[in-house]
């Protein structure tokens, strides 16, 4: 066997051959709806997270903003939701945007790998809460690209828990160490979202609610964000250093319900 | 395959600014192998499209971060790879790659030309196969090289990898490739590949 085995050459050749000829299905047209689904202005998003990687460019913008974080909330309110995303949550940057960018309704979720709630925890640099509300998830994914890791409980619909169009879930928790990433998560919300500053358990959050919108995940100095996708109502919120997300179809109180039942 | 670098980084640069024409192109220019790399990683044609459709538009909101002058070309391929990574992860197919690409080849899926079907053999097929069994790194290297004639810096940074471990990682997907073909999987003494 050994001795009648392809030499390199052979193979690149018998590869490039394959090449030309593999049978590849028809390339489909791409640029019509890749046109349609980019209807906003890319840039600006982006920029803003570059502050977040430069620790002084960072401190001189949050001296200007508060230097002038009166005056604008005085002019106009829905300033005070740009400003507030520096000092509010870690790990979160909040932002009014409109138009919103089009994107498809459904898209991957990028959760990690599935794995046991015993292996995520061994993984991840914090303790995982489980909120009693809802108990043991369906399943549990965990992510060790991002730094400290991140888990994700995933609870499939149920009474009470109505399907949720863009996770294909009934509830979606996710954790992770905000403090850790500062950047890495953004949300966008467009006119027709409701933004709420709010406290969860007594500290810090944001309660996102109404028209779906857009999540962008970006770890480190990756030059492409790791998701990008429309997310339903999302209460959001600090605790310890733990970013904590859950994201359902389910009313305020519903939601509050939950966090109840995590730190 | 495709790709003149000097029109890419006028076509990046404008569409930088906001000029949506200008990103069409590139869509245009690199749909086709945007749409096969992430069949490399797929085995599936809608998988493949959505993958493919998905990594533009995340591309487009990403130029702000693209380094200014660097190839469109290998960082697109790195998105594309990456999404067709991740929506076979979300479909939850555990399918192995390689009985895919034997089943879309058996069912027609792959619709070849009537000249390629004409002139397909078995040892393509065994190819085909053993090359959906290798790791998706393994299979990409190959893919890009061999298929898509990268350069070298081309393929380190559509891998992601430092470009001196490029050729050892072509080397040992190679090798890989071949432990994992059939034992009689050999060249005739006419030059032509024989399963």
């Amino acid at each position: 066997m050994a001795e009648s085995r392809l030499g390199d050459m052979e193979l690149e050749r018998a590869l490039r051959e394959l090449g030309s000829r593999y049978p590849y299905p028809p390339t489909p047209n791409l640029a019509v709806a890749v046109r349609r689904r980019i209807v906003a202005p890319p840039v600006a998003p982006v920029r803003r997270l570059t502050l977040w990687r430069d620790p002084r460019r960072l401190a001189l913008a949050a001296a200007v903003v508060l230097v002038l974080a009166g005056a604008a909330a005085l002019i106009n309110p829905t300033t005070r939701d740009a400003i507030a995303h520096f000092f509010h949550v870690r790990g979160v940057i909040v932002s009014r945007v409109s138009p919103l960018p089009s994107l498809s309704p459904v898209t991957p979720l990028n959760l990690g790998r599935r794995t046991t709630m015993a292996d995520a925890q061994s993984a991840v640099s914090f303790t995982i809460g489980v909120p009693a509300e809802l108990g043991a998830p369906d399943a549990v994914y965990i992510d060790s690209q991002v730094p400290g890791g991140e888990v994700a409980l995933a609870y499939t619909p149920r009474p009470g828990l109505p399907l949720v169009k863009q996770t294909g879930l009934g509830v979606l928790i996710t954790e992770f160490r905000g403090d850790l990433v500062p950047g890495f998560l953004t949300k966008e919300v467009g006119p027709s979202t409701t933004l709420e500053e709010t406290s969860v358990n007594g500290d810090p959050g944001w309660w996102v609610a109404g028209e779906p919108h857009l999540v962008i995940t970006r770890i480190g100095d990756m030059d492409y964000p790791v998701t990008l996708r429309m997310a339903a109502n999302t209460l959001i919120w600090e605790h310890g250093g733990v970013t904590y997300r859950i994201e359902s179809g389910l009313s305020r109180a519903d939601a509050f319900r939950i966090a109840a039942g995590l730190p | 395959m495709e790709g003149r670098p000097l029109d890419d980084l006028a076509l990046v640069e404008r569409a930088r600014t906001g000029d949506v024409n200008a990103y069409e192109a590139l869509v245009q220019q690199y749909q086709q192998l945007a749409f096969r790399v992430a069949y490399q990683v797929t085995g599936d044609a809608a998988d493949a499209e959505d993958a493919a459709q998905e990594a533009f538009v995340n591309a487009y909101y990403a130029l702000g971060r693209f380094r200014p002058g660097a190839p469109f070309k290998p960082w697109l391929c790195r998105i594309v790879a990456n999404e067709a990574r991740n929506r076979r992860m979300a479909a939850h197919r555990r399918t192995a790659l390689a009985e895919r690409a034997h089943r879309a080849q058996a069912s027609g899926e792959a619709a070849p030309s009537p000249e390629a079907a004409a002139e397909a053999d078995e040892f393509r097929a065994t190819l085909v196969k053993t090359l959906g069994a290798l790791r998706d790194d393994d299979r990409l290297i190959l893919a890009y090289r061999l298929f898509f004639d990268f350069s070298e810096a081309d393929m380190a940074e559509a891998l992601k990898v430092p470009k001196g471990t490029v050729k050892s990682r072509l080397s040992r997907a190679l090798t890989r490739l071949r432990d994992a073909l059939p034992a009689d999987f050999q060249v005739s003494s006419g030059g032509t590949i024989n399963g």
